[in-house]
């Protein structure tokens, strides 16, 4: 059922050497390849079968479900829309993940767009993995979108990442916040040789007493590109920040925009950015424990997207 | 035994290129000796950071050769000069994102173990375990940070270590048991010992203090026979111009 490009794919982007525990839906080549349900979370297709309709029970507590989609057929750009429906008062981690091998010239790509509806108190941790591999020169895009809507004390957490080997990425993160909701976002990106990607973020804080945190970290290498936009809308008393670190190296380029807009009086709203080279300061540090430049760098570029 | 022979650090004068060079080190001789703790103090701006960087290798040399254990390390990088045996700790520590104090020590030592770990975390005087698990990142107070310094600067038995102003943001309660930990590991490994500092307690502490001025080194002997330059004025590079004026808004 898997063959070793898939099983490398999901070891990559998932983390799994075989059949995960508990519910998943592993999707290949743009079809249905495996699904198992459990008692608590059940995934069906969508009326348009463009997805999937992944529902979790209200109270589900400590279970996972496993998403992940691997794509290795050349000139395939796979787009499915999937909808997260998790109860009042669960708790839930879902993996995703999308590997791409492209093994010719034609290009290969996949869009999806993810859709959460967070029921009241329920708590959601979401890990998403980007990645393409294959000696083949066709153009590997990946184009996650991400939607979150947060009910009253909903907690999300989203952990988005893109390794490597991805030459264009349109990466889009929206969020609506209920009342004393809390989210927090890590968005990890690494670019290198032609590469672009472009995250554009738009977080709104409607609920008084929401909360929201969004990191970024990124990587350039190479001639890569990387745009970043983030913008907090308070409608209400809320607590809203936003932190961008950027790397550049080689001759990698960045376009950094966070943008606060408090609509609100006590609405209270941060943010930090930084771009630059690798602080010689720790390079410093790392060598003179014994590490050679090269090993410096890599374990600075390492700590830096863990 | 570290050997600085006729040691010369020049910089361009005012930053430019091509044009006339500014000695920081201006010839120092010295012989350290195996298993002995130095103190080098100095007025501000005197060279004392950049003499302790060239002997880790952070600075080039421009003029003359170091020697380390009979070995000529004066084109070593800093990382060859890590695996001689010299470690360095730094006045202002590098701050991370995604390192930890155990990546750290992992990084000096090799070592994973947790009761090795451990075992040096109880050298240092560090007690709580899950200091190891913290980030060596912007949040940590300035005290935090230099005792991880110290203890990456320590771990791996250096054969020689050089610490930069090793009090600095360290409060008072905390410099004696500084002075017995560096005292101790001399003691047990033989470790020679150069410390960079104003503090009295290791000027105390050393066997042997040096005090640089101007780049030159203007007195090597005890700490007694150091007093008097200690107390004088004339360390002072600014007399000339203002005379001993007691109004000449001098800070010093």
């Amino acid at each position: 059922m898997l063959d070793a490009i898939d099983k490398s794919l999901l070891k990559t982007v998932a983390d799994l050497e075989e059949l995960p525990k508990g519910a998943y839906n592993i999707r290949k080549n743009g079809k249905l390849l495996s699904r198992h349900v459990s008692a608590n979370i059940n995934i069906e297709t969508n009326a348009d079968e463009t997805g999937i309709i992944i529902k979790i029970k209200p109270g589900t507590k400590n279970e996972s479900v496993h998403i992940p989609v691997i794509l290795s057929q050349a000139g395939l750009y796979d787009v499915v829309y999937n909808s997260f429906i998790i109860g009042d008062d669960a708790e839930v981690t879902i993996v995703a993940g999308c590997g791409i091998h492209c093994g010719s010239s034609e290009p290969e790509g996949h869009a999806g767009i993810h859709e959460f509806r967070v029921g009241k108190r329920a708590k959601v941790t979401y890990v998403e993995k980007h990645y393409a591999s294959g000696e083949g020169r066709g153009r590997r895009t990946l184009n996650p979108t991400t939607k979150v809507f947060l009910a009253e004390g909903a907690h999300a957490e989203m952990e988005l990442t893109q390794i490597a080997g991805v030459d264009e990425a349109n990466r889009v993160n929206e969020a609506v916040l209920g009342p004393n909701s809390l989210l927090l976002i890590t968005e990890r990106v690494l670019t290198d040789g032609d590469q672009t990607a472009v995250s554009t973020n738009n977080i709104v804080l409607k609920g008084a007493g929401s909360r929201a945190n969004m990191i970024s970290r990124s990587v350039m290498k190479g001639n890569s590109k990387q745009t970043f936009y983030a913008l907090m809308d308070a409608q209400n008393k809320c607590f809203g920040h936003i932190e961008c670190d950027a790397i550049i190296m080689d001759n990698g380029t960045n376009e950094t925009m966070p943008s606060l807009k408090a609509g609100h009086p006590d609405a209270e709203l941060t943010h930090e950015a930084s771009i630059g080279k690798i602080a010689s300061d720790q390079l410093t540090k790392l060598m003179s424990l014994g590490l050679t430049y090269d090993q410096a760098v890599n374990r600075i570029i390492q700590g830096f997207l863990k | 035994m570290l050997e600085l022979k006729n040691l010369y650090f020049s910089v361009p004068e005012n930053g430019e290129n091509g044009g006339n060079l500014r000695n920081i080190i201006d010839g120092i001789n010295f012989t350290f000796e195996d298993g002995k703790f130095y103190a080098i103090t100095g007025p501000n701006g005197s060279g004392k950071t950049t003499l302790a960087k060239l002997i880790m290798g952070v600075n080039p040399i421009s003029q003359g050769a170091i020697i380390f254990n009979s070995q000529d390390i004066s084109a070593l990088t800093i990382t060859e000069r890590a695996k001689a045996g010299i470690a360095y700790s730094f006045q202002q520590p590098a701050r991370f994102k995604g390192i930890t104090f155990r990546d750290l020590l992992k990084i000096a030592t090799g070592i994973e173990d947790e009761n090795k770990l451990l075992e040096i975390l109880g050298r240092v005087g560090i007690c709580p375990l899950s200091f190891l698990d913290k980030e060596v990142d912007a949040k940590l107070s300035g005290g935090e940070i230099k005792k991880i310094e110290l203890a990456t600067t320590i771990a791996a038995n250096p054969k020689l270590a050089i610490y930069d102003e090793p009090d600095t943001g360290i409060d008072l309660w905390t410099i004696g048991p500084m002075v017995s930990l560096l005292k101790k590991e001399l003691a047990e490994n033989h470790t020679t010992t150069i410390v960079v500092s104003h503090n009295k307690a290791f000027l105390e502490a050393a066997d042997v203090v040096i005090i640089i001025n101007s780049g030159r080194i203007a007195y090597h002997g005890n700490l007694e026979g150091a007093m008097p330059l200690l107390d004088d004025l004339s360390v002072c590079t600014y007399r000339d111009s203002c005379e001993g004026d007691r109004d000449a808004g001098c800070y010093r």
